[in-house]
Protein backbone atom coordinates (compact mmCIF):
# COMPACT_ATOMS: atom_id res chain seq x y z
CA UNK A 1 0.00 0.00 0.00
CA UNK A 2 1.60 3.21 -1.06
CA UNK A 3 0.43 5.61 1.58
CA UNK A 4 2.14 8.77 2.56
CA UNK A 5 3.10 8.79 6.17
CA UNK A 6 0.93 10.94 8.41
CA UNK A 7 -1.34 11.75 5.55
CA UNK A 8 -3.49 14.70 6.60
CA UNK A 9 -6.42 13.50 4.53
CA UNK A 10 -6.55 9.97 5.90
CA UNK A 11 -8.47 9.56 9.15
CA UNK A 12 -6.94 7.22 11.70
CA UNK A 13 -8.22 3.64 12.00
CA UNK A 14 -10.06 4.34 15.25
CA UNK A 15 -12.27 6.93 13.57
CA UNK A 16 -12.89 4.64 10.64
CA UNK A 17 -13.85 1.76 12.90
CA UNK A 18 -16.20 4.04 14.82
CA UNK A 19 -17.88 4.99 11.55
CA UNK A 20 -18.25 1.34 10.51
CA UNK A 21 -19.91 0.52 13.83
CA UNK A 22 -22.19 3.53 13.56
CA UNK A 23 -23.28 2.64 10.04
CA UNK A 24 -23.86 -0.94 11.18
CA UNK A 25 -26.76 0.36 13.23
CA UNK A 26 -28.43 1.63 10.07
CA UNK A 27 -28.96 -1.96 8.93
CA UNK A 28 -31.42 -2.51 11.75
CA UNK A 29 -32.85 1.01 12.06
CA UNK A 30 -33.31 2.27 8.56
CA UNK A 31 -32.64 5.89 7.67
CA UNK A 32 -33.99 8.19 5.00
CA UNK A 33 -32.79 7.37 1.44
CA UNK A 34 -31.47 10.89 0.88
CA UNK A 35 -29.20 10.52 3.87
CA UNK A 36 -28.10 7.11 2.62
CA UNK A 37 -26.98 8.80 -0.57
CA UNK A 38 -25.26 11.50 1.47
CA UNK A 39 -23.25 8.85 3.33
CA UNK A 40 -22.34 7.07 0.11
CA UNK A 41 -21.15 10.35 -1.42
CA UNK A 42 -19.09 11.24 1.64
CA UNK A 43 -17.35 7.86 1.55
CA UNK A 44 -16.74 8.32 -2.18
CA UNK A 45 -15.18 11.69 -1.50
CA UNK A 46 -13.01 10.11 1.19
CA UNK A 47 -11.88 7.49 -1.31
CA UNK A 48 -11.22 10.23 -3.86
CA UNK A 49 -9.03 12.43 -1.67
CA UNK A 50 -7.04 9.39 -0.58
CA UNK A 51 -6.24 8.56 -4.18
CA UNK A 52 -8.60 5.63 -4.79
CA UNK A 53 -10.47 7.16 -7.74
CA UNK A 54 -11.72 3.86 -9.14
CA UNK A 55 -13.22 2.79 -5.81
CA UNK A 56 -14.92 6.14 -5.42
CA UNK A 57 -16.68 5.83 -8.78
CA UNK A 58 -17.53 2.14 -8.35
CA UNK A 59 -19.06 2.91 -4.98
CA UNK A 60 -21.58 5.34 -6.43
CA UNK A 61 -22.43 3.12 -9.40
CA UNK A 62 -22.91 -0.03 -7.33
CA UNK A 63 -25.12 1.71 -4.82
CA UNK A 64 -27.15 3.26 -7.64
CA UNK A 65 -27.78 -0.23 -9.04
CA UNK A 66 -28.84 -1.53 -5.65
CA UNK A 67 -31.01 1.50 -5.16
CA UNK A 68 -32.83 1.35 -8.47
CA UNK A 69 -33.27 -2.38 -9.13
CA UNK A 70 -35.84 -3.23 -6.42
CA UNK A 71 -38.16 -0.54 -7.73
CA UNK A 72 -39.13 -2.23 -10.98
CA UNK A 73 -42.70 -3.46 -11.11
CA UNK A 74 -41.77 -6.21 -13.56
CA UNK A 75 -39.83 -8.04 -10.88
CA UNK A 76 -42.95 -9.46 -9.29
CA UNK A 77 -43.75 -11.44 -12.44
CA UNK A 78 -40.46 -13.28 -12.63
CA UNK A 79 -40.25 -17.02 -11.87
CA UNK A 80 -39.50 -17.95 -8.28
CA UNK A 81 -35.95 -19.21 -8.90
CA UNK A 82 -34.81 -15.89 -10.30
CA UNK A 83 -36.50 -14.18 -7.37
CA UNK A 84 -34.42 -16.23 -4.96
CA UNK A 85 -31.28 -15.05 -6.69
CA UNK A 86 -32.46 -11.48 -6.76
CA UNK A 87 -33.22 -11.54 -3.07
CA UNK A 88 -29.48 -11.85 -2.53
CA UNK A 89 -29.27 -8.43 -4.11
CA UNK A 90 -31.57 -7.11 -1.38
CA UNK A 91 -29.40 -8.58 1.33
CA UNK A 92 -26.37 -6.95 -0.26
CA UNK A 93 -28.20 -3.65 -0.52
CA UNK A 94 -29.02 -3.69 3.19
CA UNK A 95 -25.46 -4.37 4.20
CA UNK A 96 -23.83 -2.23 1.55
CA UNK A 97 -23.38 0.97 3.55
CA UNK A 98 -21.48 -0.55 6.49
CA UNK A 99 -19.65 -2.76 4.02
CA UNK A 100 -18.29 0.17 2.03
CA UNK A 101 -17.19 1.92 5.21
CA UNK A 102 -15.40 -1.30 6.17
CA UNK A 103 -13.76 -1.43 2.77
CA UNK A 104 -12.56 2.12 3.29
CA UNK A 105 -11.12 1.09 6.65
CA UNK A 106 -9.27 -1.95 5.28
CA UNK A 107 -8.07 -0.35 2.04
CA UNK A 108 -6.66 2.86 3.42
CA UNK A 109 -5.10 1.65 6.67
CA UNK A 110 -1.69 0.05 6.75
CA UNK A 111 -0.73 -2.57 9.30
CA UNK A 112 1.51 -0.22 11.26
CA UNK A 113 -1.21 2.32 11.89
CA UNK A 114 -3.72 -0.39 12.83
CA UNK A 115 -1.33 -1.78 15.42
CA UNK A 116 -0.42 1.57 16.88
CA UNK A 117 -4.09 2.52 17.09
CA UNK A 118 -4.70 -0.70 19.00
CA UNK A 119 -1.99 0.51 21.37
CA UNK A 120 -3.74 3.83 21.69
CA UNK A 121 -7.01 2.08 22.55
CA UNK A 122 -5.14 0.07 25.22
CA UNK A 123 -6.15 -3.23 23.67
CA UNK A 124 -4.25 -5.99 25.51
CA UNK A 125 -1.36 -7.80 23.82
CA UNK A 126 -3.41 -10.98 23.82
CA UNK A 127 -5.53 -9.46 21.03
CA UNK A 128 -3.07 -7.17 19.28
CA UNK A 129 -0.35 -9.79 18.71
CA UNK A 130 -2.67 -12.30 16.99
CA UNK A 131 -4.05 -9.52 14.79
CA UNK A 132 -0.56 -8.42 13.80
CA UNK A 133 0.37 -12.03 13.08
CA UNK A 134 -2.70 -12.41 10.89
CA UNK A 135 -1.51 -9.59 8.65
CA UNK A 136 2.00 -11.00 8.57
CA UNK A 137 0.90 -14.58 7.87
CA UNK A 138 -1.74 -13.96 5.23
CA UNK A 139 0.60 -13.65 2.22
CA UNK A 140 2.75 -16.61 3.22
CA UNK A 141 -0.36 -18.73 3.62
CA UNK A 142 -1.38 -18.07 0.01
CA UNK A 143 2.17 -18.83 -1.13
CA UNK A 144 2.26 -22.15 0.73
CA UNK A 145 -1.12 -23.15 -0.63
CA UNK A 146 0.04 -22.58 -4.19
CA UNK A 147 3.21 -24.58 -3.50
CA UNK A 148 1.18 -27.54 -2.24
CA UNK A 149 -1.10 -27.40 -5.25
CA UNK A 150 1.90 -27.38 -7.56
CA UNK A 151 3.42 -30.33 -5.73
CA UNK A 152 0.16 -32.24 -6.16
CA UNK A 153 0.19 -31.47 -9.88
CA UNK A 154 3.79 -32.63 -10.28
CA UNK A 155 2.90 -35.97 -8.74
CA UNK A 156 -0.18 -36.24 -10.90
CA UNK A 157 -2.64 -36.10 -8.02
CA UNK A 158 -5.45 -34.14 -9.57
CA UNK A 159 -8.29 -35.18 -7.35
CA UNK A 160 -11.69 -33.60 -7.58
CA UNK A 161 -13.11 -35.58 -4.68
CA UNK A 162 -13.68 -32.94 -2.00
CA UNK A 163 -12.84 -35.23 0.91
CA UNK A 164 -9.58 -36.39 -0.64
CA UNK A 165 -8.83 -32.79 -1.55
CA UNK A 166 -9.38 -31.75 2.02
CA UNK A 167 -6.97 -34.37 3.24
CA UNK A 168 -4.31 -33.81 0.59
CA UNK A 169 -4.27 -30.03 0.79
CA UNK A 170 -5.45 -29.23 4.30
CA UNK A 171 -3.20 -31.62 6.19
CA UNK A 172 0.14 -30.45 4.76
CA UNK A 173 -1.10 -26.89 4.96
CA UNK A 174 -1.87 -27.23 8.65
CA UNK A 175 1.48 -28.86 9.34
CA UNK A 176 3.40 -26.18 7.47
CA UNK A 177 1.36 -23.46 9.16
CA UNK A 178 2.09 -24.71 12.62
CA UNK A 179 5.79 -24.83 11.76
CA UNK A 180 5.59 -21.27 10.46
CA UNK A 181 3.88 -20.28 13.69
CA UNK A 182 6.88 -21.59 15.61
CA UNK A 183 9.25 -19.70 13.30
CA UNK A 184 7.35 -16.43 13.64
CA UNK A 185 7.33 -16.69 17.40
CA UNK A 186 11.07 -17.31 17.48
CA UNK A 187 11.64 -14.28 15.25
CA UNK A 188 9.36 -12.20 17.45
CA UNK A 189 11.13 -13.33 20.62
CA UNK A 190 14.48 -12.27 19.18
CA UNK A 191 13.03 -8.85 18.56
CA UNK A 192 12.09 -8.67 22.24
CA UNK A 193 8.33 -8.69 21.80
CA UNK A 194 7.91 -9.99 25.35
CA UNK A 195 9.71 -6.99 26.81
CA UNK A 196 7.11 -5.44 29.10
CA UNK A 197 8.11 -1.78 28.62
CA UNK A 198 6.11 0.67 26.52
CA UNK A 199 6.97 0.30 22.87
CA UNK A 200 7.68 3.06 20.40
CA UNK A 201 6.07 2.58 17.02
CA UNK A 202 7.40 3.59 13.64
CA UNK A 203 4.01 4.96 12.66
CA UNK A 204 2.16 7.11 15.18
CA UNK A 205 -1.55 7.69 15.21
CA UNK A 206 -2.63 11.30 15.11
CA UNK A 207 -6.01 12.83 15.67
CA UNK A 208 -6.41 15.50 13.03
CA UNK A 209 -9.12 17.73 11.68
CA UNK A 210 -10.14 15.09 9.13
CA UNK A 211 -11.07 12.68 11.93
CA UNK A 212 -13.56 15.11 13.39
CA UNK A 213 -14.94 16.09 10.02
CA UNK A 214 -15.44 12.51 8.89
CA UNK A 215 -16.94 11.27 12.16
CA UNK A 216 -19.22 14.25 12.73
CA UNK A 217 -20.61 14.38 9.19
CA UNK A 218 -21.45 10.67 9.27
CA UNK A 219 -22.94 10.97 12.76
CA UNK A 220 -24.99 13.92 11.58
CA UNK A 221 -26.18 12.00 8.51
CA UNK A 222 -27.25 8.98 10.55
CA UNK A 223 -29.06 11.00 13.20
CA UNK A 224 -30.59 13.27 10.57
CA UNK A 225 -31.79 10.23 8.66
CA UNK A 226 -33.59 8.87 11.70
CA UNK A 227 -35.28 12.13 12.45
CA UNK A 228 -36.44 12.59 8.87
CA UNK A 229 -37.96 9.12 8.76
CA UNK A 230 -40.00 9.59 11.91
CA UNK B 1 1.03 -27.26 30.15
CA UNK B 2 -1.26 -24.87 31.99
CA UNK B 3 -0.50 -21.27 32.69
CA UNK B 4 -0.74 -17.96 30.95
CA UNK B 5 -0.59 -17.49 27.24
CA UNK B 6 2.95 -16.98 25.99
CA UNK B 7 4.01 -15.16 22.83
CA UNK B 8 4.27 -18.50 21.06
CA UNK B 9 0.63 -19.28 21.81
CA UNK B 10 -0.49 -15.85 20.68
CA UNK B 11 1.34 -16.30 17.39
CA UNK B 12 -0.26 -19.71 16.97
CA UNK B 13 -3.66 -18.14 17.56
CA UNK B 14 -2.99 -15.59 14.81
CA UNK B 15 -1.82 -18.20 12.32
CA UNK B 16 -4.75 -20.52 12.90
CA UNK B 17 -7.16 -17.61 12.78
CA UNK B 18 -5.97 -16.86 9.23
CA UNK B 19 -6.53 -20.47 8.17
CA UNK B 20 -9.97 -20.54 9.78
CA UNK B 21 -10.89 -17.23 8.21
CA UNK B 22 -9.90 -18.36 4.71
CA UNK B 23 -11.79 -21.64 5.07
CA UNK B 24 -14.79 -19.69 6.31
CA UNK B 25 -14.77 -17.51 3.22
CA UNK B 26 -14.27 -20.44 0.88
CA UNK B 27 -17.26 -22.20 2.41
CA UNK B 28 -19.16 -18.92 2.48
CA UNK B 29 -19.19 -18.81 -1.31
CA UNK B 30 -22.10 -21.26 -1.16
CA UNK B 31 -24.08 -18.61 0.70
CA UNK B 32 -24.47 -16.95 -2.69
CA UNK B 33 -27.61 -19.05 -3.08
CA UNK B 34 -29.78 -17.66 -0.30
CA UNK B 35 -31.52 -20.89 0.74
CA UNK B 36 -28.22 -22.70 1.21
CA UNK B 37 -27.27 -20.01 3.68
CA UNK B 38 -29.38 -21.87 6.22
CA UNK B 39 -27.13 -24.95 6.11
CA UNK B 40 -23.94 -22.92 5.93
CA UNK B 41 -23.23 -23.23 9.69
CA UNK B 42 -23.44 -27.02 9.45
CA UNK B 43 -21.04 -27.24 6.51
CA UNK B 44 -18.63 -24.80 8.12
CA UNK B 45 -18.65 -26.96 11.25
CA UNK B 46 -17.71 -30.07 9.30
CA UNK B 47 -14.96 -28.41 7.29
CA UNK B 48 -13.53 -26.25 10.07
CA UNK B 49 -13.43 -29.06 12.63
CA UNK B 50 -9.93 -30.22 11.80
CA UNK B 51 -8.45 -26.75 12.12
CA UNK B 52 -10.01 -25.95 15.46
CA UNK B 53 -9.38 -29.39 16.94
CA UNK B 54 -5.71 -29.20 15.95
CA UNK B 55 -5.56 -25.73 17.44
CA UNK B 56 -7.07 -26.95 20.69
CA UNK B 57 -4.63 -29.86 20.79
CA UNK B 58 -1.73 -27.48 20.24
CA UNK B 59 -2.62 -24.75 22.72
CA UNK B 60 -4.05 -26.23 25.90
CA UNK B 61 -4.31 -23.05 27.89
CA UNK B 62 -7.05 -20.90 29.36
CA UNK B 63 -8.57 -18.24 27.08
CA UNK B 64 -6.82 -19.49 23.95
CA UNK B 65 -10.07 -20.63 22.35
CA UNK B 66 -11.79 -17.41 23.39
CA UNK B 67 -9.22 -15.18 21.72
CA UNK B 68 -9.08 -17.41 18.65
CA UNK B 69 -12.84 -17.31 18.43
CA UNK B 70 -13.43 -13.59 18.77
CA UNK B 71 -10.91 -12.67 16.06
CA UNK B 72 -13.15 -13.70 13.17
CA UNK B 73 -16.27 -11.84 14.41
CA UNK B 74 -14.18 -8.76 15.15
CA UNK B 75 -12.64 -8.73 11.69
CA UNK B 76 -16.06 -9.28 10.12
CA UNK B 77 -17.29 -6.36 12.20
CA UNK B 78 -14.52 -4.18 10.81
CA UNK B 79 -15.54 -5.30 7.34
CA UNK B 80 -19.05 -3.98 7.78
CA UNK B 81 -21.17 -6.50 9.65
CA UNK B 82 -23.33 -5.12 12.43
CA UNK B 83 -22.54 -5.01 16.14
CA UNK B 84 -24.94 -7.96 16.54
CA UNK B 85 -22.37 -10.33 15.09
CA UNK B 86 -19.56 -9.09 17.34
CA UNK B 87 -21.63 -9.24 20.55
CA UNK B 88 -23.08 -12.63 19.66
CA UNK B 89 -19.57 -13.90 18.93
CA UNK B 90 -18.22 -12.80 22.29
CA UNK B 91 -21.08 -14.47 24.19
CA UNK B 92 -20.74 -17.73 22.25
CA UNK B 93 -16.99 -17.81 22.78
CA UNK B 94 -17.38 -17.27 26.52
CA UNK B 95 -19.68 -20.29 26.73
CA UNK B 96 -17.30 -22.40 24.63
CA UNK B 97 -14.37 -21.35 26.81
CA UNK B 98 -16.27 -22.33 29.97
CA UNK B 99 -17.09 -25.76 28.55
CA UNK B 100 -13.47 -26.28 27.65
CA UNK B 101 -12.44 -25.24 31.14
CA UNK B 102 -14.68 -27.91 32.65
CA UNK B 103 -12.79 -30.59 30.73
CA UNK B 104 -9.41 -29.28 31.82
CA UNK B 105 -8.49 -28.23 28.25
CA UNK B 106 -7.34 -31.66 27.08
CA UNK B 107 -10.37 -33.93 27.23
CA UNK B 108 -11.71 -34.78 23.77
CA UNK B 109 -15.30 -34.93 24.94
CA UNK B 110 -15.34 -31.40 26.36
CA UNK B 111 -13.27 -30.02 23.50
CA UNK B 112 -15.79 -31.50 21.11
CA UNK B 113 -18.72 -29.80 22.85
CA UNK B 114 -16.74 -26.59 23.11
CA UNK B 115 -16.20 -26.71 19.36
CA UNK B 116 -19.87 -27.46 18.71
CA UNK B 117 -20.80 -24.32 20.66
CA UNK B 118 -17.94 -22.37 19.10
CA UNK B 119 -19.37 -23.19 15.70
CA UNK B 120 -22.64 -21.41 16.41
CA UNK B 121 -20.96 -18.00 16.25
CA UNK B 122 -21.62 -17.84 12.53
CA UNK B 123 -25.37 -17.95 13.25
CA UNK B 124 -24.90 -14.35 14.37
CA UNK B 125 -24.84 -13.30 10.74
CA UNK B 126 -28.31 -14.80 10.36
CA UNK B 127 -29.44 -13.26 13.63
CA UNK B 128 -28.71 -9.82 12.25
CA UNK B 129 -30.96 -10.68 9.32
CA UNK B 130 -33.69 -11.47 11.81
CA UNK B 131 -33.27 -8.10 13.48
CA UNK B 132 -33.28 -6.34 10.15
CA UNK B 133 -36.31 -8.31 9.01
CA UNK B 134 -38.68 -5.38 8.63
CA UNK B 135 -36.43 -3.62 6.19
CA UNK B 136 -35.86 -6.82 4.29
CA UNK B 137 -39.60 -7.48 4.08
CA UNK B 138 -40.17 -4.01 2.75
CA UNK B 139 -37.72 -4.65 -0.07
CA UNK B 140 -39.11 -8.12 -0.74
CA UNK B 141 -42.60 -6.71 -1.25
CA UNK B 142 -41.39 -5.38 -4.61
CA UNK B 143 -41.13 -8.96 -5.81
CA UNK B 144 -44.77 -9.72 -5.21
CA UNK B 145 -46.64 -10.40 -2.01
CA UNK B 146 -46.62 -14.20 -2.26
CA UNK B 147 -42.88 -14.21 -2.28
CA UNK B 148 -42.64 -11.81 0.63
CA UNK B 149 -44.92 -13.97 2.75
CA UNK B 150 -42.91 -17.07 1.89
CA UNK B 151 -39.80 -15.27 3.07
CA UNK B 152 -41.53 -14.06 6.20
CA UNK B 153 -42.45 -17.62 7.08
CA UNK B 154 -38.90 -18.75 6.52
CA UNK B 155 -37.13 -16.24 8.73
CA UNK B 156 -38.52 -16.90 12.20
CA UNK B 157 -37.09 -17.66 15.61
CA UNK B 158 -38.05 -21.37 15.61
CA UNK B 159 -36.26 -21.77 12.29
CA UNK B 160 -33.24 -20.03 13.73
CA UNK B 161 -33.22 -22.66 16.48
CA UNK B 162 -32.97 -25.31 13.78
CA UNK B 163 -30.02 -23.48 12.26
CA UNK B 164 -28.34 -23.46 15.67
CA UNK B 165 -29.02 -27.17 16.03
CA UNK B 166 -27.53 -27.72 12.58
CA UNK B 167 -24.44 -25.79 13.60
CA UNK B 168 -24.00 -27.92 16.73
CA UNK B 169 -24.45 -31.19 14.83
CA UNK B 170 -22.03 -30.00 12.14
CA UNK B 171 -19.58 -29.09 14.89
CA UNK B 172 -19.73 -32.56 16.41
CA UNK B 173 -19.23 -34.25 13.03
CA UNK B 174 -16.35 -31.89 12.27
CA UNK B 175 -14.76 -32.63 15.64
CA UNK B 176 -14.83 -36.38 14.91
CA UNK B 177 -13.30 -35.86 11.46
CA UNK B 178 -10.70 -33.68 13.10
CA UNK B 179 -9.95 -36.37 15.66
CA UNK B 180 -9.52 -39.00 12.94
CA UNK B 181 -7.16 -36.76 10.97
CA UNK B 182 -5.24 -35.85 14.10
CA UNK B 183 -4.65 -39.52 14.80
CA UNK B 184 -3.81 -40.34 11.20
CA UNK B 185 -1.41 -37.49 10.44
CA UNK B 186 -0.63 -34.97 13.07
CA UNK B 187 0.40 -37.10 16.01
CA UNK B 188 2.77 -38.93 13.65
CA UNK B 189 4.30 -35.62 12.62
CA UNK B 190 4.70 -34.73 16.27
CA UNK B 191 2.50 -31.65 16.11
CA UNK B 192 -0.57 -32.48 18.10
Amino acid sequence: MELQKNNKLNPNPITKLFVVGLLGITVVNSIHPIFEWLIILIISIMFMINGFKKDAINNVIVFAIFFIVPNFEALSHLPILIKIFLSLLFVLRMFYIPYIAGKFLIKTSDVGSIISSMDALKIPQAISIPVAVMFRFFPSFVEEKNNIKMALKIRGLNTKNPFKYLEYVAVPLLIISSNIADDISKAAETKAIANPIKKTRYIKVHVGAIDFIYAIIILGAVVGGWICLK
Amino acid sequence: MKGNLKIKDLVTIGVFAVIYFIVMFAVGMMGMIPILFLVYPTVLGIVGGTIVMLFMAKVQKPWALFIFGILSPLIMFAMGHTYVLALHGIIVMLIAEMIRRMGGYNSFKYNMFAYAIFNTWICGSLMQMLLAKEKYMELSMMMGEDYAYAIEKLITYPHMALVYLGAIIGGIIGAYIGKALLKKHFSKAGIA
